[in-house]
This record gives C-alpha cells, structure tokens and sequence, in this order.
C-alpha cells in the first residue's frame, strides 16, 4: 500500500502514519499550488488527529540540476505546521503555522476549512484515494512472478483516512522559482520534535523498500523505521548505503520481471532509477498547467535528458501503481503493467477540498 | 533526552475505537491486528465483551488459517487473557513446528509462563530478548515481570529506562506500565508510590479502567471513602467486570452504607457466577477475593481459590489460598488443602 503501515512505528502509531502526500496546480486556478497529506489507515468513524503530533509540509525550490540527471534542491524551505486540540464535544479544532508565522485556524471536517493570506485549510475525515492490490503485489515478490489479476481486489476499497488539504498562493507564500519538491512529515510535538514518519513519493518504503530477500547486504533490517527517521533533504551518510543497496536490488527484481533487462545496473551494481528514489519528495512544476496524469513525468523526461512537459508532482485520482511498476519491470518500453485495480471507491472531485467525503461502513468489503 | 508529548488519552481511546470499526475481516493479517486491538481495549476499559469477541474471532481465525502460525499466536493470546494457559502454550508449539520466528513465540511464551509464575523461565526468555533488541517493548516486559516478583530496584531501574526507549505518541504503552509498577507498590504495601503509579497511568488515559479501580482501592485504604466512591460508581455502571461493583460493595460496606453496599454485592455476586461459569480459570482469583470480602462466603472462595492455583502457581494465588482456608476455618469450616 502507498505509505500505508510502512513499519512498526508506523503500526504502533496509526494517527501518526502517513498514508499518501499529494502535491499538484489546483485544477480551477493555477496560481494555486495543492497540498495533501493523508493520515490514519482504515479510519473508523470517530479518528481524530492528535494532539502530539505535528503534520508538517515542507517546501523547497527544486531545479533540474546543470548535469541533467538529479534535482538540485535549494536550501529555502518554507513550512507549513497543522496541529491540533483535544476535541471539545465533537468538533476538533487545528490551526496551520503557514512560513511566515501566520497562524490560521480551522475546524476539522468543516468543509469551507480556515483561510488566511494565501492559504486555505481543510482537515477531516475522507475516502481514502489510494488504490492497489496489496496482496498480489506481496504475492509478486513470494512468487518471484508477476501476479496480478486482470481484475485485482482492493483492500483499500470504502476505507476512510484522515486527510489534510492545503491551497497555497504559490506565488505569494513560497518564494523561488515554480518548481518545488514536496514533504510530508508528522513529528511529535515538545521542544525538541522528533521525525515518526515522511513522505514523498508513493510505494517507496513498501513497494520499492520493504521487500528484505534481493537484499544482499542488510536481508534482516526492518529497514522502513530507520528511513522514515531521515531527513528527505539530507539523508545520513551512514545509512545512505543501507538504503541505495536496498533500492539497487529490489529494483533489478522488479526490472526481471518480464525475463529482461530495462535497467542495466552501472559498474558500481546501482540502478539508474535509485538516486532519484532516494530523493524521495514529490517534485510539481506550477508553472504547468494541472495534469490528471503526470506522475514521475518530470523524473523520466531528466533521464531522458528532455525538458518535461507536464505538472509533475502527483494527482489524487491518478494509478500511480501501474506506473510505478510500469516504470520499474519495463522502464516504460513495454505494455503498461496492471495490477488490475484501476480506480478508488469513489474519485476525487476537481474541486476543492478535492478529497471523497468519507465513506460509510457498508462500503467496506 | 527530552521526553516526546503523548498523544491525549480521549483522543487515544476515540482512535483504538476507529481502529477496531475501520478494520474489517477481510484478510488473517486484518484479524489478527483485530484481536490485538480488542485485547488492548479490553485492558484499557476493563471490556470484558472485548476479550470475548477476540477470543471469537481468534478461534474461527484458527479454523480459517489453520497452517498460519501467526493466527495461532493470535490465539495463543487470547487464551493466556482467559488463564486458558496450557492451551496458549500449546498454540505457541504449533506455531514453532509450523516454523514460525521463535523470536515471536517467546515473546508470547514468556508472558504465558509469567503468567503460570514460572518466573525463572520467563525472566530467561524476557533477558534474552532484551539481550538481542533492547526495544522498549522488551525493557518493559521485564519491568512486568521484575515489578510482580516484587524485585523493586531492578523494575525501576527498568522504567526509567523504558521511558527513555518509547518512542512512540500513543499513552497506552506507558499508561500499562505505570499500571505495573502501581501494582508492585500496592503488593509492598507502599500505598503513597502506587497512588503515584496509578495516578500517572490515569493522567495517560482516564479511562483507564484498572487503574481508576486500583486507585480507589488506595484511596479506600486512605480513608478517602467519597473519592474512591466517586471512582468506583461510573465503573461499576459501564464496565461489564464485576471487579468494580466488588470493590464499591466492599467499600460502601465497611462505611456502614450498608443497603446500597448490598445493590453491589448482588450485582457483583451474579456477575460472577456467570464469569465463572464461562471462564473458570480467568475469574477464578478474582472471585475469591470478591467472596472473601464483600461477598462474605468464605465457602465458595475456598474452591475457587484452589482452582486459581491449580492454573496459576504465583506467590499471590498462594496467598489468595491460605487467606481462603484461614478463613473457613474461622467460620468454623474444615477446609481441605488437597
């Protein structure tokens, strides 16, 4: 699943757990640049947010660096903080500590949210946009075989989350040029906050991380704790390793696949799609215009040394499994690889605040 | 080390709650994560309905997935909540020979035997796990176990520690322990420390059934007879474990508040009987005490008491015994050791 459970913490700490970050132009008005951070798996009825945690959304200006084969990401960030109360009765009230240190505050599931200067908030309970067939894929890597189904099950299907939406006046609030690489990450709250989870692009620690058999250097390291840890702009040089080698194999598992090789591995065993894995935020290209389409747009055109053409960054209602595995078994050469679940129980509105409402409990299997 | 904030403990509860309703059948994984989710709210809130359904869902669970040994430990637990030892150490052995990680079946195993008071073998498995992972679920496992053998330096050295491990934003984890430790005080004698114990895992999670109990139970000896009283109601009203309306019995009783001490005692005295008749084992201990004190029939604590050393071989239920027969033969009764 997307970033859903993606490790013990992540398990022993559900209100914490990141489930998806999304990050796209706002389809009515592209002066708008969306952010979305879900949390809570499978959210029963009465979830809430908590009142130790900070989500944040970090912001950097990125830019296809001089050599045209990474991301250059400058050291500008602007942050934006959601916390928030323990209920009072039944409404949740939050605020945003948006970059400039404006607080806005907003009631959680109030649909018209809060807004301040160039930025407007919605926090609540929604349908979880995310959709796959978990079980095949881990099937996938038991079997050593592609096994998904032309129709595949959804275990997501009528789940709920707890979603956090933000619409920025991208011109206003993040200085820099239109393209920027996006975070999300929840840490405790208290003088010193402490990472539990981040997020950037999907299936990162669960798809592309999780699997420990190919690996030939750490085959017993839950590895997914330590990532999560990491700072996505600065990753610790002791543990860089740790995770490239695990990349580097589950990579060229995938890339076999379909008995070929997509990805030729350099002389130093590395597969041509890690380090972009491993600069593991969303990048958007607001200056585009929105794309329903256009996940990892931005990373393919960098390899293959064109200028891109789309938003980048990542849609809700888009099927970024079969891209990703698309991308990984036949690096897009091939036909598209299914995993035979090609859209949520309902899909997100082009409209804010974007997200399904929640589902109910007949919906789920 | 700066201790992080935890999440608040009516936003943690309302959050297991949307766990358990948002999970679903669907798969043994879901089950499984289920059961673990209906037990910690059983502890929590003193559910006794919650262990049931686990214990449900767990055996159907077995028969569904029978060569999944992850749903046998699954079971395995929910038979340990229900003292059902033997059989949750024989779950733990099928799951070994259907070469599940023995890394997870002792974790099971070495509360199934602290359980059973075989306190050197557990304290052997707890100390090896600790060796291998000095997680904070580890080092606070042998807090439990140190805490019930009253081995007092050794559990607070252990909490201190596991404060320092947990990592985690949920109460829970930390609320239990306090528990423990509220325990081990009270087992000492040391009203004052587990007053503190006990507050602390309240501050956590006020609803925090067990906990709120003992805590009226210390009150109670404190001669704080309205505030224990005030703890006692709303949890003899909600909770479906009698322990509750005993404990309110028991102290209305010895305030002279003598007919609504007799409501209590009713309730509490069918409550049990009924539990007993389910669940032999579980409520064996519990019973007993009930029947020592508020109940007033030594005669029915007598066997009961037996039976909880039958399952439970612990210094405590050997206590509970030797207070059963002192008091048979006090009412003039030959009580029988055999």
């Amino acid at each position: 699943m997307s970033d859903h459970i993606s490790g013990p913490r992540a398990i022993a700490d559900p209100v914490a757990d990141i489930t998806d970050v999304f990050a796209f132009p706002a389809p009515e008005n592209p002066r708008h640049l969306v952010l979305i951070m879900n949390v809570f798996p499978y959210a029963g009825p009465s979830a809430v947010f908590s009142d130790a945690v900070i989500y944040r959304f970090r912001v950097r200006p990125a830019s296809i660096a001089s050599n045209r084969r990474a991301f250059a990401v400058g050291a500008d960030e602007f942050t934006f903080d959601c916390t928030f109360d323990v209920p009072d009765g039944p409404a949740q009230q939050g605020r945003c500590r948006m970059p400039n240190g404006e607080i806005v505050p907003f009631r959680v599931n109030d649909a018209n949210g809060g807004s301040g200067k160039g930025l407007q908030v919605f926090a609540g309970q929604r349908s979880d946009p995310f959709f796959l067939d978990g079980p095949m894929a881990e099937k996938t890597i038991a079997t050593k075989k592609l096994a998904f189904k032309e129709v595949g099950s959804d275990r997501l299907y009528g789940k709920n989350v707890l979603g956090i939406v933000l619409t920025i006046e991208w011109a206003t609030l993040l200085e820099g040029g239109p393209m920027c690489a996006v975070v999300g990450e929840t840490l405790t709250t208290g003088k010193r906050p402490i990472r539990l989870e981040r997020v950037g692009r999907p299936e990162i620690k669960n798809v592309s991380l999780g699997a420990r058999i190919f690996d030939p250097v750490n085959r017993d390291l839950e590895i997914r704790d330590l990532y999560n840890s990491e700072d996505a702009f600065d990753l610790s040089k002791h543990y860089v390793g740790a995770y490239r080698a695990r990349l580097n194999a589950n990579l060229a598992f995938y890339d076999g696949l379909d008995g070929k090789t997509d990805w030729p591995l350099d002389e130093h065993g590395n597969h041509p799609l890690t380090e972009l894995l491993l600069a593991d935020y969303l990048v958007v290209d607001v200056s585009k215009p929105f794309s329903e389409i256009s996940y990892v747009e931005i990373e393919q055109a960098l390899l293959e040394q064109r200028p891109h053409t789309t938003c980048g960054g990542r849609w809700l209602n888009e099927d970024v499994v079969d891209v990703i595995l698309t991308l990984y078994v036949n690096a897009g050469k091939g036909p598209r690889i299914r995993d035979g679940v090609d859209g949520p129980i309902t899909w997100s509105a082009r409209v804010y605040p974007y997200m399904a409402p929640p589902n109910g409990p007949e919906a789920s299997p | 080390m700066i201790a992080a904030a935890h999440t608040d403990g009516t936003i943690a509860l309302l959050n297991l709650r949307a766990q358990i309703d948002g999970l679903g059948h669907a798969t043994a994984e879901d089950r499984i994560a289920l059961i673990d989710l209906l037990t910690l709210r059983g502890l929590i809130l003193g559910h006794i309905a919650d262990y049931e359904r686990a214990e449900e869902i767990a055996e159907r669970l077995v028969r569904d997935e029978a060569t999944d040994g992850m749903a046998l430990v699954a079971r395995a637990r929910t038979r340990a909540v229900f003292h059902r030892f033997t059989d949750a150490l024989g779950d733990l052995d099928r799951a070994e020979r259907l070469s599940l990680d023995a890394e997870i079946t002792n974790r099971e195993r070495a509360a199934i035997l602290q359980g059973l008071g075989r306190y050197e073998e557990a304290l052997a498995l707890r100390e090896k796990a600790g060796e291998r992972r000095a997680s904070f679920e580890n080092v606070a496992a042998l807090v439990g176990l140190h805490a019930e053998r009253s081995e007092i330096d050794a559990a607070k050295r252990l909490y201190a520690e596991s404060c320092i491990r947990y990592r985690g934003v949920s109460p829970f984890p930390m609320a239990l322990l306090d528990f423990q430790v509220g325990l081990m005080w009270m087992d000492q004698g040391r009203l004052e420390d587990a007053r503190t114990s006990f507050n602390a895992a309240c501050r956590r999670v006020p609803a925090y059934a067990p906990a709120q109990g003992h805590l009226a139970e210390v009150e109670a000896e404190f001669g704080e007879i309205a505030s224990a009283v005030a703890r006692l109601y709303p949890l003899a009203l909600s909770s479906d474990d009698p322990d509750y309306a005993a404990q309110l019995a028991r102290i209305l009783g010895y305030s002279g508040r003598v007919y609504e001490a007799r409501h209590w005692r009713r309730l509490a005295a069918a409550r049990y009987d009924e539990l007993i008749a389910r669940h032999p084992e579980a409520f064996a201990d519990h019973a007993a005490e009930f029947w020592l004190a508020a109940g007033a029939d030594p005669g029915k604590a007598l066997p009961l008491a037996r039976m909880n050393v039958e399952v439970r071989k612990t210094p405590r239920a050997y206590g509970l015994l030797a207070q059963a027969v002192a008091a048979n033969e006090a009412a003039g009764a030959t009580p029988s050791w055999a």
